[in-house]
């Protein structure tokens, strides 16, 4: 018996990360939704609590690399065959990703505090919030796939209902309807997915708990792979299947190709909510649920060389590059953010499929803090053009009840309508430079570390087409400098162009989470670097793969070491990217007519790009005019012609039987007789004939 | 604990029918009040069942049997209950205590009448479920329809002679069927020897499965002619949106949550553990029905506008789950189907008395009509509407998942599916009913959005009232056993999982004979 220590209490303790923001949120809903001040306390208290949690076990791991997870499991359904389990587990991965969630959630929820003082739903959001951080917080922690199906899901509806917190702005009513919808064909894919793998491998989970990530002796997914492919129940093909299938999950919720349509949509949702869900954290879950469930991605074998991956790969790289082409034109701030992040998270699903785990994971951290601080400042500029408009009535009515399809940018979000705001806005503004150099992969700043780590591995990319890959991934880093400093100068730069001047910036609850947030966009891309890399990227010395920080904390199977760069295709990736830059800058600061003459010379990309590939117009059509008529008349034919039809008229050929036999009913005793005669005789003569 | 000999089922069934006498000769003043008191009685009475009750045994508890005739037939007062009924009992229970709640206003409209009509029906459903002879169970089964009857045609809708007529001819043309197979099994038992001849429900699940395939067979279809039009199933399923769109409220609330679940209790108890031959020999059809049905009647939903059609055919959609599950044989499937019949139970009646509150207040069903943006002037109906709807499209957390998991996971590991020349068709049945969970995710969200989200509508600004204490009560009231099931399943899979298991274990094992070696371990 010894005593309990610290290590020992914080794993023990560890649900209560997932459960404090449940609890906060219930307490919320029950007890504290009247009272303002309360439910925010309550609920930035529970992350608070979450995110200490976090830190302290993310410092036991970097000091004490635990060899297999710690997990806790509890039996959820149990039945003779099959046991459900639902538990916490904590390795390296999902340590990192936790201090993502709570980093991103705690900052965001300081920040709501101050965006949504002024809204009547102030307790209603902070409960929503409080849901979702312990749902997403759910999901990193599962033990099991069928624990992240749970979660997956959970975070969905949050997603839903944050969308729709306006409820009555018709186009959030549609944006939040069309995301679940969305989701839910992924999630169809991702079960599918699960229930094919589970009736593959079937006797394997017999009296253990089914689908575990990890088991200490093995009875996880690795196990599970390899039963089933030596005992011919898991071929290749069916394990390919499965991992396509299961990718619609990913697909659809981290926004790729084609399921990628309800995201920039997500943006009728409070910009709060835009950061915290739909930048850094639920749509990241897609990349982090492939890279934990990554051996259904490889080979049956745990070779990098798998269909699953080329799959992954191929949808990252063309939905980078499509979501960078859309982000061009668009003048709303947070759309164009919106599109930035589908176009990094193809990023990061490039770096998965292209076998650089390390990376993509990387990416994912990296672009989480620079992406919500970047949707924060969008934000802080919203909220301070905001009053310039609230008092317009006819606008605000307008602006309820036109549809998503109309496309109306409310003016306090359209960029043509900013301009010369860095007068104004001095913070907002240098920390939205940061975040637009983080992720334009200006050398220094986080992005450039990850992002070039991922379009060298596509380079090395061996399964085919790796120039086209990393082509396309450099002339996305091109378009995302120039779009990201397009929106930059176009805010910050030149005059102020709006209706009203906003109110001179003050230190206020706002700004802080901002300038929070900007240390980590800098600074956290170090923890992928070396110091003796900066020799290697002179030139000085020879290329070698070189250990680092955050390699040697996820190190992880196969891919244990460090992708390292390629210094060729880094060098061209930063002349793209300082090439976007100085093309912004002629365009949008010295008003060289670059932007008009594309417009003019090349009309239908331009249109292409500003009608974002015709897929929302595509998809509508499909919805409205094919499946929905074809239901409409399918219904009518068969439900209410040839079924009701046969009943009613069953009913009539009752009746009407009824009134026939009526005739014979006369009363006639010699009638009666002749029936009674004539059935006796026709009896008579079939038991003569039929005899046996 | 509780002990047995305290005759807990015939309390249980004598409440409601003491009651509807009690309320028929009380002043019509005294109808409600007496009507709650009845039904948190049951409440209580179901509540010391389930803590006297043994999970682990698979046997009848509580049982009670009383010889009343011997000639010609042989038939008993015989109750008792396992873990299905039990489960299907307290569900009973709860949900008539919510509609009696929920019938304020309804009952105003002649309460004697109309409240002895309801705890007949409630005395008519929990019979079905405690019954353990088969004669008993038929007439109870039959009884129910007399009181269903008059409720609708007297308390309900514009149209409410053609439901109500719609649903007796159906429902009878099915009770015709299962009489006939009742008594096609008792002359069949006797062609096994006199001592096998008997209606002892208990005795038959041993009895009947001696018989012979095709006698099995003829017997089980006559059965579940009746269960399916109950359930109601494809191409049976036109009575239910007639009878839920013109049953008031509370009615509607025990159709959907209690009157199918008669259905698909038959299903389980008579055609699975009597005949399971021949529910071997239709396990595929079943399946293959159950996913046309999921995705059938959601397509039906898509293209609804009146807002208690789209729920009443999102009924026939879940109880497809029931059919899939059953047909399935595999133990996760048939608990599965068990849990989906307890917890839709719970979101139906939920989702109709919603309906209900909405039409109290706008006087209209028309989704096209109320036009949204209701959500405004009814924050508390929207909440609830949002639980009630996001736990019928299966959201974790909420008990309508847990059913659609384990049956899809059942569906999956199917002995059905390990049959090699079935195996294709099965995996293709249980992907187009997955697409079921899109479709169920479109309507109910669609609806929710048509009816709440949206600017206000001048013409509903000012004319609608918030939610009233009872209202909030009875929506609570089955919202927690929602919440409740979809957090902590094992509250209720522990009562019937011992009994489940044992049931797909003796159906799989006649599927050992002559087609494939399947063990469960």
């Amino acid at each position: 018996m010894h005593l309990p220590t610290l290590t020992n209490v914080l794993f023990a303790w560890s649900p209560m990360i997932v459960l404090a923001p449940f609890i906060a949120a219930i307490v919320i809903i029950l007890f504290a939704r009247f009272n303002r001040t309360l439910s925010m306390l309550l609920s930035v208290g529970a992350v608070a609590y979450c995110f200490l949690h976090s830190c302290a076990i993310l410092n036991v791991l970097y000091n004490q690399p635990l060899l297999n997870p710690a997990s806790i499991n509890w039996d959820w359904f149990n039945s003779q065959s099959f046991h459900l389990s639902m538990g916490v587990m904590i390795d390296h991965l999902a340590a990192v990703m936790l201090l993502v969630v709570t980093t991103i959630s705690l900052f965001v929820q300081i920040y709501s505090h101050g965006y949504m003082r002024e809204d009547p739903g102030y307790a209603r959001f902070f409960a929503y919030l409080s849901l979702f951080t312990g749902s997403m917080l759910g999901l990193v922690v599962s033990t099991n796939l069928f624990e992240s199906y749970f979660f997956w899901e959970l975070v969905g509806v949050m997603s839903y209902l944050l969308i729709g917190f306006w409820w009555h702005k018709r186009t959030a009513a549609e944006a939040a309807l069309k995301a679940f919808i969305v989701n839910r064909i992924g999630d169809f894919g991702f079960l599918i997915g699960i229930l094919f793998f589970l009736s593959s491998t079937f006797g394997f989970w017999v009296n253990h708990p089914i689908l575990m990530f990890s088991d200490p002796q093995g009875f996880d997914l690795v196990g599970a792979i390899r039963w089933g492919y030596s005992h011919g129940t898991l071929t290749e093909l069916t394990l390919t299947g499965i991992s396509i299938c299961m990718l619609l999950g990913p697909i659809a919720k981290s926004a790729q190709l084609p399921l990628h349509v309800w995201l920039a949509d997500a943006m009728e949702g409070p910009t709060p909510i835009s950061a915290l869900i739909h930048a850094a954290t639920m749509v990241a879950a897609g990349v982090y649920l492939i890279a934990r469930a990554y051996p259904i991605w490889l080979t049956p074998s745990q070779t990098l060389d798998s269909a699953g991956l080329a799959v992954i790969a191929w949808v990252g790289g063309i939905t980078a590059f499509v979501a960078a082409t859309i982000a061009l034109t668009q003048f709303d701030i947070k759309r164009i953010l919106a599109w930035s992040t589908v176009s990094q998270l193809g990023y990061m699903f490039c770096g998965l499929g292209t076998g650089a785990y390390t990376a993509g994971i990387f990416h994912l951290f990296n672009h989480a803090f620079f992406k919500a601080m970047l949707f924060l400042c969008s934000g802080a500029i919203i909220h301070a053009l905001h009053h310039c408009y609230a008092h317009d009535s006819q606008l605000q009515k307008r602006l309820n009840e036109v549809s998503l399809s109309d496309r109306l940018i409310p003016p306090d979000q359209d960029l043509r309508n900013m301009g010369g705001l860095w007068k104004y806005m001095p913070i907002t503004g240098s920390c939205f430079l940061v975040g637009c150099l983080s992720i334009s992969g200006i050398p220094g700043l986080s992005g450039f570390f990850s992002k070039d780590d991922i379009i060298s591995s596509a380079f090395r990319y061996t399964g085919g087409g790796h120039e086209l890959l990393s082509a396309l991934l450099i002339i996305t880093a091109g378009l995302t400098s120039f779009y990201m400093f397009r929106t930059f100068f176009m805010a910050f730069f030149g005059q102020y162009r709006g209706k009203e001047e906003p109110h001179k910036e003050k230190i206020s609850v706002m700004n802080l989470p901002l300038i929070a947030l900007a240390v980590p966009s800098i600074i956290s891309g170090y923890l992928g670097a070396n110091p003796q890399w900066l020799p290697q990227l002179c030139g000085i010395s020879a290329p070698t793969t070189l250990p680092n920080l955050f390699g040697q904390f996820l190190h992880w199977g196969p891919t244990a070491q460090f992708e390292s760069a390629n210094l060729q295709i880094m060098w061209i990736s930063i002349a793209f990217a300082a090439g976007g830059i100085l093309l912004a800058y002629m365009a949008y600061v010295k008003n060289f007519a670059v932007n008009s003459w594309c417009a003019d010379k090349f009309k239908p990309f331009y249109t292409l790009s500003w009608k974002k590939w015709y897929f929302d117009e595509i998809y509508l059509w499909i919805c409205q005019k094919l499946v929905l008529r074809l239901f409409r008349s399918l219904w009518n034919l068969i439900d209410m012609t040839l079924v009701d039809n046969c009943v009613n008229l069953s009913c009539f050929a009752t009746l009407g039987s009824g009134e026939l036999l009526r005739y014979s009913e006369n009363g006639r005793a010699q009638w009666y007789a002749l029936v009674i005669f004539g059935s006796v005789a026709t009896l008579a003569l079939l038991y003569f004939f039929i005899r046996p | 604990m509780v002990p047995e000999h305290l005759h807990l089922l015939t309390i249980l069934l004598l409440l409601p029918l003491a009651g509807a006498f009690v309320i028929g000769v009380c002043p019509g003043s005294w109808s409600r009040r007496l009507a709650i008191y009845l039904t948190s009685a049951m409440v209580f009475v179901c509540a010391a069942a389930a803590t006297g009750f043994h999970p682990g045994q698979v046997g009848m508890q509580f049982s009670e049997q009383i010889s009343w005739i011997r000639a010609p037939l042989p038939v008993d007062y015989h109750v008792g209950v396992d873990g299905l009924s039990l489960c299907l009992v307290a569900l009973t229970s709860i949900v008539t205590f919510a509609s009696v709640l929920a019938s304020k206003n309804v009952g105003e409209n002649r309460p004697r009448l109309y409240y002895s009509l309801l705890m007949l029906l409630t005395a008519s459903i929990t019979g079905v479920f405690v019954s353990q002879d088969l004669i008993q169970f038929f007439v109870l089964y039959e009884l129910e329809l007399v009181p269903m009857y008059f409720l609708i045609a007297i308390w309900g809708g514009p149209r409410r002679d053609y439901a109500a007529m719609k649903f007796l001819i159906y429902t009878f043309f099915g009770g015709i069927f299962m009489l006939a197979a009742l008594l096609y099994l008792y002359y069949q038992l006797g062609l096994l020897g006199a001592g096998y001849q008997t209606f002892d429900m208990v005795k038959l699940a041993t009895c009947s499965p001696m018989l012979g395939k095709v006698v099995q067979l003829v017997a089980c279809l006559g059965f579940m002619l009746a269960f399916m039009i109950k359930l109601p199933s494809f191409p049976f399923h036109t009575w239910l949106p007639d009878a839920h769109v013109e049953a008031p409220t509370p009615v509607s609330m025990i159709l959907a949550s209690l009157l199918l679940k008669m259905g698909a209790y038959g299903l389980v108890r008579i055609c699975l553990g009597f005949f399971p031959d021949a529910i071997v020999g239709l396990g595929t059809g079943l399946m293959a029905l159950g996913a046309f049905n999921i995705v059938w009647a959601a397509i039906a939903c898509l293209v609804q506008d009146d807002m208690k059609r789209v729920i009443a055919f999102s009924s026939v959609s879940h109880m497809g789950f029931v059919t899939l599950g059953i047909g399935s044989l595999s133990a996760a499937g048939l608990n599965g189907a068990i849990f989906q019949m307890i917890s839709h139970g719970f979101i139906s009646a939920a989702l109709f008395f919603l309906v209900g509150t909405v039409y109290d207040r706008c006087h209209t069903r028309k989704i096209s009509e109320i036009g949204g943006g209701l959500a405004r002037q009814m924050p508390a109906i929207f909440y609830f509407w949002l639980l009630a709807s996001l736990a019928n499209l299966g959201l974790p957390a909420l008990s309508g998942f847990v059913a659609e998991a384990t049956v899809f996971y059942g569906a999956f590991t199917s002995p059905m599916a390990e049959i090699a020349s079935q195996s294709a068709f099965v995996h293709t049945v249980i992907v187009v009913a997955a697409t079921g969970i899109i479709m169920t995710a479109a309507y109910m969200l669609w609806l929710l959005k048509r009816l709440f989200y949206g600017p206000e509508l001048d013409k509903w600004s000012g004319h609608l009232s918030g939610m009233k204490a009872w209202e909030v009560v009875v929506a609570s009231v089955l919202c927690l056993f929602v919440v409740g099931l979809g957090v902590y399943p094992r509250a209720l899979t522990d009562r019937y999982t011992p009994l489940a298991d044992r049931m797909a274990q003796d159906a799989a094992s006649h599927l050992t004979l002559g087609m494939r070696s399947y063990t469960i371990d």
